[in-house]
């Protein structure tokens, strides 16, 4: 389908007037991953050459519910391996804050109680990710993957990477990343405007505040 | 579908609907004194609510939500058929002030050449061209009074195509502007052009009890904290509520319009927020939500002088459906090739840039055309914060691969702190054909079990030529102000936000949906006051338009409802 008519080829989110950028920077991208990975198998993923992000659909529905959990979503292993892999995403490299400074698990775990991120099969597909990775270390290095070198843990999720539902689980943790990053302190990452004042991103105002979150009005 | 009301209340008036084409009819008919049930499928919020938090748009906090109110769009799939598919896009705003809570406010009046599209420039085949059953000259003392009313900033600059004017200049000096503008103003001038302020709905001073702009930086898309943007809520529905001769019924979906024997509305039924079925009666009904919701409703209200719908009896309704056509372009300057003055000016976020061109708005260039054509307009703006979905966009490689670790926060260092982006919008006409319309989905429904609204966006092949043409000025103009990247593309995707038409007016039922009063067709008591009637939408946004023709709409109104005292 061609629709967009370049001079040279290269768009971003838009405003008023539709714009595109493919199907790489948002919601379409993400739910693409989404599917592929659910339906994926470890082997399955691994072999996979990647497929075109178009070819592919609407998530599988989560069969959870969007009130609050009483208990995190993430076991106390499962915990460890995500915040291992936020810090590779975004590392504390001397370059502005890195994923701890930013509080992106405990955004995560907030985000993961959302309704909409729910109905797209986040949390089911996050947590199915953890297990594909340990069970690829496991059948590739012999090792729990918390208990790797940096350096081979790297590679591994290099390794990932390259297939689509590695990629698509990489990109997710990276989506709610920058929200950690970018949004407002209100909803518990970027605490003190962290990211804000690395980018310098001037806020608006007001701001939200409790009471007044867009899950207040939702 | 239909359910016995639980209730019944009578009015004079009834609207249905409160955005741009609904208020102008409220306040106007609560002003002269008349009883006005205004009905609005959303709640009341207001400046306490409107925040500047990136998850209401991206939630879309405040609009209806596809899991509840699909529509069912097909679009052309490139290869000669049609691609259908659910979604939500298509909403503005499910709010007491509709959509204009999130407009950017872009105000552009419409030319006297829009008036008379065909016989200006000819016949396009495959497009049904028409002229308005009226001229620019009847629509102008409401343009006048929207500036007025609405309250509309800006500075009157002349230019090839400036239009008629009944006042000098605006009644709102220009809201304040970004450096960027000096620097447009400079090549655009270079390059011979005509550069001009942007009128925007958004007041540089208060105006009741509206302040003025508070310049955050989050203006369109977002909900607007200080009441300076030219809302319906802010402007004309908080006062017309005050003469306490508005009833505004939140959280009530309208359904279903009843009519007589004699074709006429009697009365409105809706849902309220338990699904519980209402009724109110009025002697004069006036539909405004939004183009594809209006076309729909009609369609959904069959009656026994209206088998089809109401209006539909030369199948008229629905048709004739337009988006804007155009394109996009944007100019990427690189901080760290200017001087440090020159890069801090750049970083300023709060003013407007608030400028435009119209030197194409009727293009004379027979090489290209091979006669004189109907051109467009470009808006130079700045695009609404969106700071998390730009870290989003950042995190793909030129290859489409996922870029991660120190590569990943270097570029996002860069993009942000040693950058700017400045864009432009080009406006041009989506001409109306068979193949853009609205019609009721056999089977999708909605929330309440009725019919949802099937849009097929089909557009004209000219539409693409004339959005090309002018969107390469705008790319040699971002090349000439110093922009290190320049790019612009034209497109023919709908533009979800900027629909109109689908009930056109003219003076003939067997090819418009209503008169020139914008009252259906066959109804002598039912109007249409929304961007519905337009028959084309001007190479600019509709919505200062639409606020006019509503204001013109009421005055119809009054003296209808006067005669029949």
């Amino acid at each position: 389908m061609s629709k967009v008519y370049t001079f040279k080829s290269r768009e971003k989110k838009g405003s008023n007037k539709p714009e595109f950028e493919g199907n790489l920077a948002q919601g379409l991208n993400r739910r693409a991953f989404i599917r592929s990975g659910s339906q994926l198998s470890l082997l399955a993923m691994l072999a996979a050459c990647k497929p075109k992000r178009e070819d592919t659909a609407k998530p599988e529905k989560s069969t959870h519910k969007s009130e609050q959990p009483d208990q995190s979503l993430f076991d106390g292993k499962e915990a460890r391996v995500i915040k291992n892999v936020q810090q590779h995403m975004f590392p504390d490299d001397g370059n502005g804050p890195d994923a701890e400074a930013i509080n992106a698990f405990g955004y995560l775990e907030f985000a993961m109680t959302d309704r909409q991120n729910i109905e797209d099969g986040d949390p089911e597909f996050l947590k199915k990710g953890i297990g594909w990775l340990q069970d690829l270390s496991i059948s590739s290095q012999g090792e729990d993957y918390l208990k790797l070198a940096e350096p081979e843990q790297v590679a591994l999720l290099k390794k990932i990477s390259a297939s689509s539902a590695g990629e698509n689980w990489l990109a997710l943790i990276i989506y709610y990343l920058a929200e950690a990053l970018m949004l407002d302190p209100v909803y518990g990452g970027n605490p003190e405007q962290v990211g804000w004042r690395w980018l310098e991103h001037q806020a608006g105002f007001p701001r939200p505040v409790e009471g007044k979150t867009y899950r207040d009005f939702d | 579908m239909k359910s016995s009301p639980l209730t019944t209340q009578e009015f004079d008036i009834c609207v249905v609907g409160s955005g741009a084409g609904g208020g102008p009819i409220a306040y106007e008919l609560a002003k002269a004194g008349y009883r006005v049930a205004v009905i609005e499928k959303g709640g009341w919020f207001d400046e306490n609510d409107f925040k500047k938090d990136e998850m209401l748009p991206r939630r879309k906090i405040f609009k209806s939500k596809v899991q509840q109110e699909p529509h069912i769009i097909e679009e052309p799939d490139g290869e000669g058929g049609w691609d259908s598919h659910s979604t939500g896009q298509f909403w503005g705003g499910n709010i007491v002030g509709g959509a204009s809570n999130f407009m950017s406010g872009y105000f552009h009046r419409l030319k006297p050449e829009d008036f008379r599209l065909l016989s200006e420039f000819g016949p396009i085949e495959g497009a049904n061209i028409t002229d308005w059953p009226i001229s620019y000259e009847d629509l102008e003392p409401y343009y006048t009074k929207v500036e007025q009313v609405v309250g509309v900033s800006g500075k009157v600059v002349k230019h090839p195509f400036l239009e008629p004017r009944s006042t000098s200049d605006f009644p709102f000096p220009p809201t304040a502007e970004h450096p960027i503008a000096s620097w447009f103003d400079r090549a655009a001038s270079e390059l011979g052009y005509h550069p001009f302020p942007m009128a925007r709905a958004v007041l540089s001073r208060p105006l009741n009890d509206r302040k003025s702009c508070e310049y955050s930086g989050y203006c369109g898309s977002y909900g607007c904290h200080s009441g300076a943007k030219g809302s319906s809520r802010a402007a004309l529905l908080k006062q017309a509520v005050e003469t306490g001769n508005v009833k505004l019924i939140t959280y009530a979906k309208a359904y279903h319009i009843n009519t007589n024997h004699a074709g006429n509305a009697t009365s409105i039924d809706y849902f309220d927020r338990n699904g519980s079925s209402h009724r109110i009666k009025a002697k004069i009904f006036s539909i405004a939500c939004y183009s594809i919701e209006s076309s729909r409703l009609l369609l959904s209200s069959t009656g026994p002088k209206h088998p089809d719908g109401i209006g539909n009896r030369y199948q008229q309704i629905g048709k004739n459906l337009h988006c804007c056509a155009g394109g996009t372009g944007h100019g990427i300057f690189d901080l760290t090739r200017l001087t440090p003055s020159e890069a801090e000016s750049l970083k300023v976020r709060g003013p407007f840039f608030n400028r435009a061109l119209q030197d194409w708005y009727i293009i004379d260039d027979k090489k290209f055309f091979g006669k004189r054509v109907k051109g467009g307009t470009i808006d130079f703006v700045f695009d609404p914060p969106a700071p998390t979905a730009e870290v989003n966009s950042l995190k793909w490689d030129d290859d489409d691969n996922l870029l991660w670790g120190s590569k990943f926060k270097q570029k996002l260092k860069s993009h942000f702190t040693q950058s700017r982006d400045f864009k432009f919008e080009v406006f041009c006409d989506w001409l109306p054909t068979d193949n853009c319309n609205v019609s009721l989905s056999a089977n999708t429904n909605d929330r309440w079990g009725t019919p949802a609204a099937k849009v097929k966006v089909g557009f004209h092949p000219h539409d693409l030529k004339v959005a090309k043409y002018i969107v390469s000025k705008g790319v040699e103009v971002m090349k000439k102000m110093g922009a290190q990247e320049y790019y612009g593309n034209a497109f023919t995707a709908p533009t979800s936000n900027l629909i109109a038409g689908g009930l056109r007016f003219g003076h003939n039922p067997q090819d418009s949906a209503l008169d020139a009063d914008c009252r259906v067709h066959g109804t002598e008591n039912l109007f249409v006051s929304d961007g519905s009637f337009m028959p084309n939408g001007g190479s600019v946004t509709p919505t200062w338009t639409i606020y006019a023709n509503a204001f013109r709409i009421a005055d119809k109104i009054k003296q209808q409802i006067a005669s029949l005292k």
